[in-house]
Order: C-alpha cells, then structure tokens, then sequence
C-alpha cells in the first residue's frame, strides 16, 4: 500500500519549486511509475508536488522552423494522438505506443518516463537520435541538458532537489527517415528486453542509432555518418552496424532474459533497423 | 507552501453525483471509490497498474484507478461500471457482453467494460486491432478474450447510435 | 441417466448465462468486496528465505502500533493443516520452508495499519541450506523438509507418505512386463522433460473473512471452490465440530483450481480469536499471491518407450518427480491422478510408472486446472512425437494404432466400452482442421529458413478423469416457490464455467417449465446449500446435472401424488408438462404447478401436500482404490478425450512464434450449452498456451522467488491469443452422465504446450524438452544448430 505523505497541488511554477526544495519531495505527473515504486515500498517521498496544475506544463508545439516541445504533463496518449508529430518525428509516436498499455498511456508522460529513468526507458532512444534536451526549472531559473546528459545512470537523472523539468525540446526537426523497435516477451504490455531508435537521412549521410536496455544508460552508435555514405549495400551497412552495436553494449541477465539473448537481439534488429531506415528512396 | 497535513478535501463527480470529502493523501481513486463511495464494481487485481481490473473512466479517458490518488480526480468526473445502466437498462455493450459471453467469473470484467465503451466513445468505427489495443491493458483468465472482442465487434456493427452511453 | 431423445427445448441449446447482468453491471460480490460489521484487516510477514530456523519473533512494536487489535505467530498456534497430509502449520512455526511463507499476522483497523505494523515485526532468522529441486531431494543425504513427516496424519490406503525421505506420497502403476515388452520391441527410445512451476493467476486473487463467534462456533466468507471441503479441512484443523462451522462463498472471481482446498481462512480465524471475535479480512496482494499462496507443481518425467516397426507401443516405463514445494496440499493427488492418466490415452500392454511427489524448499504446488495431466502430457505427447520418428511413422498414424478404443485395457487395469469417449476422432478432426499431411522434410524447412519465418504443424491428445475420492457425492434440492418458480439450491461454485446455467437448462428440462422459472440463488452456503464435495475435476456438470435430473423428478412425484388425490385418479396417469400436472387421456384436467407448491388447499379449506421439496443426489458409483503395488483399481468417474492441432509460425531470427491456428476437438459425449463448452475451450486453450509460451516461476539459487507480480509473470492479454481458434466436439454419450453428457472444463488446457513443441519440430526439425516455449528458448535451440535442445 502506498504510505501516508502530504499532498501538494501548485498553481505557480514558482510554488512548485518553492514546495520541490523540501528533502524527500517528488514532483507528481502521471503517476504510473512513482505511484507504484511507492506501494512497492521502493520510494517514500514525505511530499508529493501534483504540477497538473500547471497547465503551460501541457504545452504541445510543433513548428516545422523551431521544432517540437513536449511538455512536462503531455500524456503519451496525446503525443500519440498529436498528427504532426505522428508525420514528422514518427518515432516518438512510434515509442510512445509501444509503452504500457492504452490506459496507462492516459496518464504516463514522456517526461515522467526518462525521470524514471529505467535503462529501458522506452522514450529514451528516440531522444537520443533526435538529439534532444531537457529544460529544466530550478529558484535560480532554467537550464538545459541534453538528453544524454540528463540520463546518468539507472534510475538516475541529473535532476537536482528543487529542480522540475518543464519540457523535452526537439530543436531542430529531423529529416529520414526513422523508426522504433521493441523486442517484448509479450504482444501485451511488456517492459523492453531491448529497444531502440533509429534516424537516416540519405541527403546528409546522417545515421543515428541508439539503443535501450543494453547499459546503465541507452547507447547511441556515434560516428556511424560516414559509413552510410559510404555503403553500397543497405545489408553491408546493416551487418557493419550490427558489429559495431555489439561491442558498444554491455547488457546483462535478469529475469527478463539472458546477457546473450539481448547480445544477439541487438544484432538481429539493429540490422532490422537500418534496413527499415535506409532503404528505399 | 505550507504543508499542513497530509488530508485533502476533494470534490469529485462519480456516475453523475458530486461528493465532497476529505481523504488521506495517500488514498488512491479505487480506495475512495470502493472504500469510501461502496462501488465495489471496479476491483484491485494487482495495485500496479498491469491487470486493468480497476479501470475506470476519468474525464473522458480510461484511467487505472490503482494510480490515481483520490487528490488527483478532484475536480473530475468520474464514471464506473455501476453507472452504465440507464433507466434500468443495460447499456448496448453490457447487453452484448452477456450475448457473447464476454463473461466468466466476471471479475475482470467492469474493468474490460469500462475501457471497451471509453474506445466505442471516441472512435465510431474501430478496427479489430484498435479493439484489442483497448483491451490489452485488461487481464482476464477465463475466457481467452476472443468472445469479449466478438461482444465489442458486435456493437460496433450494430450501428446502435445508443451505444454512446453519456 | 443418459436420454437418447434429441428433441431437448433447453439441452444442447446455447442458453446465455444467467449471472450477466450482476456482472456486467458490477453489482455481483466478490469475497473480494465484502465488509462485514467490525470487521478488521490483517497483513502478513512473510519469509525471505527458502529455508530458515526462525530464532525469535519480537512483536511488541507492533502490538503497540495504534489500529492493531491483534498479532499471531506460528508459536502460539499448535494445528496442522492438510487435504491428505497433515503438513502444515498455519503460521511457519520453528521453521519457514520457502520464502514467501508466512511466519507472522497482524489484524487492524485498516490495511494499513496492519501492514505498517507488519513492518515493526523483527523476526531473528538463521537461515539454512535448501533443498530446491526434487531431484536433488530424493538423494540420500538430502536436506529433509519435513523431519516430522512420519508423525503426522494422512489418508490412509490411498497415499503412502516414506518416512525419513522427502517423498510424501509416491505412486505406482505396474501393469505386464515391461522387461519383457523391451525385449519385443524394435526400437527403444528415452526421452525427458520438464515443466516448472507456473500460477492460476485467478484476476481476484485468494481472500478470506473469518470470524470466531461466541459460543464456539464460526463464520467464513471466502473466494474458494468448496464451501463443505474449507468446513471439514477447519474441523478437522481446530476440532470445532462441524456443524459450528459456516462457509459462504459469494462470487469468485477465478479459482482454476487454486482455491480448491482451504488456505487462508485458518489464520484469519485464529486473528479473529483473538482480537475479541471481530471478524477479519485478509486479502493477497497479487504478488502474496504467487509468492505465498500455492503454484502447480513443476515436473520431470522420464520416459524409455519400446514400439514395434509396425508401430505398437509394446512397454512404456515412466518416472515422474514431481517439484511439491513445502507441502503436500493437494500435490500427493496429482502425483497419484497423473500415474493413473500417465501413459496417455493409449493401449500400453506393458507399462510400469513411478510417481514421486517430492517436497523441496518452494512455495507448494496445489491443484491447477488438468491436475497434473497437462504437465505429465507435455512429456507423453512430445515423446509420441519422438518414438514414431524413431520408427519412421508419422505421428498421428502412429496414435492412430495406439490409442485406446472399445475392447482396449487401460494401464490400471480399466476396460473401455462404446460408451467411452473417441480420442481417434479428437484426432482426426484436429488433424484435418489443420491440414495435417505429415511432417516437412529438411528440403522444406530449409527453403522456408531463408525467408526468416518457417511454419509449422503439430498435434497433441489429452484425456482426464476426475481426480477424486472414490465416495465423492454431491446433492441438489429443488424448492419451489408460490408462483411456480423454482430455486435451485447446490454448493458447487460457479465461478466462471457456467455450470449453474446448465443445471438450470436440466431442471427446466425435466420439470418442463421455461428456463427463466428456474432460480439458482448464487451464494453457496454450507448452513443452506447441500453438500457438494468440491467444484473440481471437471465433474460439475456430470454430478450435479445428474443430480439435478433427479431432484426433479421427485418434484414431479411429490406434484404428481398430491394431484392424483385432487384429480381423484392413479398416479401412473399423470403427465407433467407447460407447468401443470394433467391426466395423459384428459389434458384439460389439470392442476398448475403453483396450485401445488405449498400445498393444495379445496375449496372448502381442506388443505392436503406441502411445500414441494425436491431431493436429488449423486454418487461416485463402482470407484476402488488404486492397488499400492500395482494401481490396478477403477479410479475414473468418466473420461474425457481431446486433441489439439496446432499451426505456427516461427521467426528464425528471434525464436518469437505466432500461432496461426489452433484447433481443438473433444468427446464431451453431449453438448449441454455449446456457448457454455466454447467459452471453456476458448478460455481453457489460451490458459494453457500461458503455460506453453510464455509462464514460469524464476527462483534465485537461494530459492527465493523472482518473478512474483504482473511485470514479469507474464499471462497472455488479448493480443496475444491466435488468429483463429477452432472447436469441434465429438458425442459419444456417456451412459451415465445428465443426457449423455461430460465434463470439459480442465480438459482444454490440457497437452496445448505438447502440441505447441510437436509443431516447432515440425517448422525447426527441433525437439525442445522444457517448458515454457519462450521466444528466447527457441533462438537458442536454432543458434545451437542441433536437432534437440535441452536448455
């Protein structure tokens, strides 16, 4: 059963982080994983800071110039909804609908997921490959991380006490083609035994790879650019890539599946990935 | 802000009755509903999220009520099984349920209604996929889930305008 | 009993249930639900570890916390528990032997309050080594779970706990000579198995009220499957007699087998002794559920088959070690009910089984729909498989010419008749819904590799008995109401199947009223309902229908004697029909059912009858003990037969499978309610590819559970059951059952998982031996490259 805490429901930015200052006080969007680590025992904050309230946290802006933010309390549900964002970065909308299930989707966030920061976060991968960045508020007033600065470990963020993230922002609007790919025990709901995100542009030879629940943090395959110009050959590129994930992960066994079996699904989608995201014209 | 104690006092609209209470904080929707309101028809089958068995309508969304703090719906309209029925009459999708034999111990089944008809409100034509997408997130043990999907196809075909129930 | 007119107005129809609208709308009564005045919750502590001495229990903290009105542990308690061996404590007491084991209680206020209070509750621990494979418990020096085991109680005549060992029932079936078949045989072929251990997963996990009230007596509320079974287990437990005893059980909310025998209502009583009498409440979280309350057992089966070229199983020598956990509950029944069932539905002229039920340091294994007959048919139905290969049969010819059929002798000694059911026709139905035309060749398979998705066919044959006493009785009484109306009063517990839909077709039936006159009052109530031995077995519809047949025709008897008086004519020229009792020459002389009812009153105030009450009962007729040396003995109420033919596909690069198609087919000998035995089948094969595919419990080699919750326990959700599900049944009637009828309920679960790996042979030219068929387990068998994979 979840413990007793105080409930908090700010109006203001300002009181929010004024009530995220006290120790052990954790700010309240979705619910979906906090509500249950606290019923499970595995979180007691003394506080819980409700920022529904705070409606510019529900923010869903697409500019094809500026790019796109999501806001703290923009269920995944609506992100999967919002058609331009279905059309122009599918791989959020990709990733968002892979998580959970429909009425879980009504109430989890994008933001929620990477605070949770599981190393199979679901949204974490395509963040990566689309290169984005966290805004965060804090008294002092706001900072910005990118995506894999903010994720720094398992369960851990670079988040301080006092401080709320506001939005994820997709500064520059990617252009390739791009996808998102879950290997589940399940159809049904199910947490990823690996997953991960993938962005080709054929104009700028740009291939961006990253992949989830294979380290502490996702992975993203850098300096694969100039091997796609290069290529010749969509299964060539597809098998180098494979080689060079392979030694960038370092999965492990749990309950869910063996060290191996990842080592291998990795080889086995990434190839999936790149011949979904560069082929064709 | 002071952090007075750990009550809250809420005001919140189930099945189209406005109550005002004050509960813990730490009270989620299906405590108050089942524990405070006595609508016993939205179950706990797992208090995590992953079952469905507590899956009720909040604003107009299917929600699981395991995790949602009764702070949380304040303000909300909230509708549960018990509030299906109009006048004495079984909804179209109830009706069907029992039709189909979309029910067996019947346990998982306010849940599996209340997210069917949320799917039949905000779509007039789902395909089979988009049916089962709307189930997925509700367990059930009993009937291997083919006649509950055979119970909503049957709404959806039978053209029944009535079938949107608010 | 079996009526061979097919003019029925109810039976064989698809009648809808009538408990829908309380369960659509939310208004049925889950045990789950109930709040009884003054009632207090409890919450339990429970082991972390597989096996451990406890040292001491401090309590006082808890004690003191404010709502608590009660703390027990397994000290102050001195009652044993058990079906058929007196095992179990009901708090650990001494000893915890497996984690997730209850050592102590709390009851309180709130839920809450109880479980902050658990959390004060320091138990000192010096944890031991445990036995954690039943293998490895059946070795000399093993770590005995039960040093006791030789004082306690048990069954006598039908098990046999070995005293100074591990093994608290073991089975035998000796039947020819299999020395002798070997020798005949031109092939000899050794195969094993293995399942581990899995979970109902009933949606409204176990749950319990008790109250001790004054005076000695007691009152349970309770999500279980039998009413009477939970009163006796408690009488015998605490010495209460009986009749002090009342059980009620409102609706359950999924039971398959898991809530069969009494599991929580022991500690609740004994919370509610003594916190005053209150009444108190203990509910499983879903992880108490897999991790405290019971599983299905895990299993490994040997198998050494001996089969003539022409394809006749000559001798068959079976070990099954059965994974009991900490105790015996019901698992000495399943290592006895799967020795009898365990050669498959096949004429074995030599056969010799060894049936060891096995206790190890994990949460014990319960009965679970099949009750041990799917996980003895994984290893029967892949072994098939494997010897017709061997002999160079196609496996469905080779059932063909081994399974039983009128005129054949089971392996205890049981003559099949015409009125047994026809597995060949299971067989042939399935096997032509999937278009069974053998196996691929390796040309085949290779050519499909290359697209990266290979399919595959398979079938598997299952058969089950009841597993049950051979004196199991049940009794149904028929009260008539004044308007005409009927209750139907049991206390078998419909908590799905739907068997009080059919009970309710049968009395319209034979009392010739419309199906809605009949009522059957949901609740069973051992103060109100008759006895029912247990919702169990598959034999609701065939006891209790039987059951029903007759309570009715005593209410036509008693209609019929009071208005021969009325009518001043012979009984015998009386007929019954639309309500009324009428003279067969003279139809328009006639009296209306309710006219009788409570009585018949003239019109001059002379009042004859009474209320009408009928009686009906029903008893295992001719069932004998099994023979402990050679379990030759007549166990099976009935047999049910089935088959299943399976159609996947497999992606090569994953090992992920897509069931394409499965098609079902059993002899249920008469459809009473086709919706009824669709539902059972629909559900029963999805439950059961739960168990091929993707279920199974994960201990830490501490022994100490992995998986206990939904995030990775995982059961199917609606998107994972096949494109297409066919069911087909055969009728051969069963002489003795309600119109011809059988039981069906377990039977679908049943031998899907065998069909399952039959099929991935037949796409992969891979055997897989161990359950479940996951995805990861198939990629390793095909990286591997070899044609079996143990792993």
């Amino acid at each position: 059963m979840i413990k007793p805490f105080f409930y908090l429901k700010p109006r203001t930015l300002e009181e929010a982080l004024d009530a995220l200052q006290a120790d052990g006080a954790r700010a309240l969007a979705g619910g979906t994983d906090l509500l249950v680590e606290m019923r499970n025992g595995e979180r007691r904050p003394e506080t819980l800071v409700d920022i529904k309230g705070l409606k510019d946290l529900e923010e869903l802006t697409f500019d094809p110039q500026k790019g796109a933010t999501i806001g703290a309390g923009v269920s995944l549900n609506v992100l999967i909804d919002n058609a331009q964002v279905r059309k122009h970065l599918p791989v959020l909308s990709e990733a968002a609908f892979s998580i959970a299930t429909y009425q879980l989707r009504n109430r989890a966030t994008l933001v929620g997921n990477i605070c949770n920061a599981s190393p199979a976060a679901d949204m974490a991968p395509a963040l990566y490959i689309l290169g984005g960045e966290v805004v965060i508020a804090n008294a002092e007033g706001q900072r910005r991380l990118p995506i894999h600065d903010f994720l720094t470990g398992v369960k851990q963020t670079a988040l301080k006490q006092g401080e709320l993230v506001l939005r994820v922002e997709i500064p520059r609007l990617a252009k390739g083609k791009m996808a998102f790919l879950k290997k589940q025990r399940i159809k049904g709901h199910d947490l990823a035994l690996i997953n991960m995100a993938g962005l080709a542009d054929r104009q700028t030879g740009a291939l961006r790879i990253c992949i989830g629940a294979c380290a502490v943090t996702p992975v993203l395959l850098s300096d694969l650019g100039s091997l796609y110009k290069d290529a010749k050959d969509v299964e060539k590129l597809a098998e180098r890539v494979a080689e060079l994930s392979g030694s960038a992960i370092s999965p492990i066994d749990d309950v869910r599946c063996s060290k191996e079996y990842r080592e291998d699904m990795v080889r086995v989608f990434v190839k999936r990935l790149v011949r979904q995201i560069c082929s064709g014209g | 802000m002071k952090r007075e104690n750990n009550s809250v006092k809420i005001t919140v609209t189930v099945n189209g009755i406005e109550y005002r209470e004050t509960v813990p904080a730490h009270t989620t929707l299906l405590q108050f509903l089942r524990e405070k309101l006595l609508l016993t028809g939205t179950k706990e089958g797992c208090g995590i999220g992953e079952c469905g068995a507590c899956t009720v309508i909040m604003n107009g969304k299917s929600v699981a009520s395991c995790l949602v703090l009764a702070a949380e719906a304040d303000g909300a309209r909230v509708r549960t099984v018990e509030g299906e029925m109009r006048d004495g009459e079984l909804s179209v999708l109830q009706k069907a349920f029992i039709e189909h034999g979309a029910t067996q111990c019947g346990f998982c089944t306010p849940g599996m209604i209340m997210s069917a008809q949320e799917l039949l409100e905000r779509n007039s034509n789902p395909s089979r996929e988009e049916v089962v997408e709307a189930i997925a997130g509700n367990l059930c043990r009993c009937t291997g889930y083919e006649p509950i999907v055979e119970a909503i196809e049957a709404v959806i075909t039978s053209k029944d305008s009535s079938r949107r129930n608010t | 009993m079996a009526e061979t007119n097919d003019s029925y107005t109810y039976i064989g129809k698809s009648v809808t249930r009538r408990d829908g609208v309380e369960k659509v709308t939310g208004a049925a009564l889950f045990t789950h639900d109930l709040v009884v005045q003054g009632m207090l919750y409890a919450k339990t502590v429970r082991s972390p570890y597989a096996y451990a001495r406890i040292k001491s229990i401090d309590t006082r903290e808890a004690e003191k916390w404010p709502g608590v009105r009660a703390v027990v542990t397994g000290k102050e308690l001195s009652y044993k528990v058990g079906l058929y061996v007196l095992d179990k404590d009901i708090l650990a007491k001494d000893y915890a032997r497996y984690q997730g084991e209850a050592v102590a209680a709390v009851a309180a206020d709130s839920e809450l309050a109880a479980e902050q209070a658990c959390e004060k509750i320091r138990v000192e621990w010096e944890p031991l080594q445990p036995v954690l494979d039943p293998k490895e418990a059946l070795k000399e020096n093993a770590p005995r779970v039960h040093p006791d085991l030789e004082h306690y109680g048990y069954m006598k005549g039908v098990f046999f706990p070995k005293p100074g060992t591990n093994i608290p029932h073991q089975q035998k079936i000796r039947k020819g000579d299999v020395g002798k078949g070997f020798r005949q045989a031109d092939a000899v072929v050794e195969t094993r198995f293995y399942n581990p251990p899995v979970q109902h997963v009933p949606i409204e996990t176990h749950v319990s009220i008790a109250q001790a009230l004054p005076g000695g007596k007691v009152q349970i509320w309770t999500s279980a499957q039998s009413p009477y079974t939970v009163r006796n287990l408690f009488s015998v437990c605490f010495g209460i007699p009986h009749q002090n005893i009342r059980v009620k059980v409102p609706y359950v909310g999924g039971g398959f087998g898991g809530k069969a025998g009494i599991h929580l209502e022991p500690l609740c009583y004994v919370l509610s002794r003594k916190a005053g009498g209150r009444p108190v409440k203990l509910t499983m979280t879903r992880e108490e559920e897999f991790n405290t309350m019971p599983s299905r057992q895990g299993l490994y089966s040997e198998f050494k088959t001996g089969a003539t070229k022409d394809g006749k199983i000559v001798a068959l020598q079976v070990g099954y070690y059965w994974d009991a956990g900490a105790y015996a509950d019901y698992g000495v029944n399943i290592g006895r009910a799967a020795a009898y069932a365990g050669a498959g539905p096949y004429e074995v002229p030599n056969c010799s089984i060894d049936s060891y039920v096995v206790y190890t340091n994990k949460v014990f294994g319960t009965a679970y729909r099949g009750f041990g007959h799917l996980e003895v048919l994984w290893g029967i139905e892949r072994n098939m498989d494997i010897v017709a290969r061997t002999i160079g049969l196609d496996p469905v010819e080779f059932r063909m010419r081994n399974v039983l059929r009128p005129g054949s002798v089971t392996i205890t000694g049981e003559r099949i008749t015409e009125h047994h059911g026809r597995v060949d026709k299971c067989l042939q139905a399935v096997a032509k819904e999937i278009g069974w035309k053998g196996y691929k060749t390796e040309q085949q398979r290779e050519q499909e590799k290359r697209s990266g998705k290979v399919r595959g066919k398979g079938t598997a044959l299952l058969h089950k008995a009841p597993a049950m006493p051979t004196f199991t009785s049940t009794g149904v009484v028929l009260k008539f109401n004044e308007n005409g109306t009927v209750d139907l009063m049991t206390s078998l517990v419909d908590y799905g199947q739907g068997t009080y839909t059919t009970l309710a077709q049968i009395a319209a039936e034979e009392l010739k009223i419309p199906l809605e006159k009949i009522n059957i009052p949901w609740d069973s109530d051992t103060s109100f309902t008759p006895y029912d031995w247990q919702t169990v077995a598959s034999k609701g519809a065939f006891m209790s229908g039987n059951a029903t047949i007759m309570a009715a025709r005593d209410c036509l008897r008693q209609l019929k004697e009071t208005a021969s008086q009325v009518l001043r004519c012979p009984v015998e020229e009386l007929e019954c029909g639309s309500e009324r009792v009428f003279l067969r020459h003279q139809p328009d002389t006639a009296i209306q059912y309710k006219d009788l009812a409570y009585g018949y009153v003239y019109p001059n105030g002379n009042a004859i009858g009474g209320p009408v009450i009928g009686r009906g009962l029903y008893i295992a007729q001719g069932l004998t003990n099994l023979d402990p040396e050679t379990g030759q003995g007549l166990p099976a109420l009935d047999w049910t037969y089935g088959a299943h033919g399976m159609e996947i596909e497999v992606d090569t690069e994953t090992g992920n499978v897509e069931v394409l198609k499965i098609a079902s087919s059993f002899d249920v000998g008469k459809v009473l309610n086709e919706a009824l035995v669709r539902g059972q089948i629909i559900g029963g094969v999805v439950q059961g590819l739960g168990s091929a595919m993707t279920e199974e419990f994960r201990f830490s080699r501490e022994g100490k559970l992995e998986n206990p919750g939904l995030v990775d326990y995982k059961i199917l959700s609606a998107k994972d059951i096949p494109r297409k599900m066919t069911q087909h049944v055969v009728e051969t009637p069963q002489t003795d059952g309600p119109y011809g009828a059988r039981g069906v309920a377990e039977h679908p679960m049943i031998s899907v998982p065998s069909a399952l790996g039959n099929a991935l042979y037949d796409a992969l030219g891979i055997d897989y031996f161990r359950l479940p068929l996951n995805a990861e387990r198939i990629y390793f068998g095909i990286r591997s490259g070899k044609k079996e994979h143990h792993g």
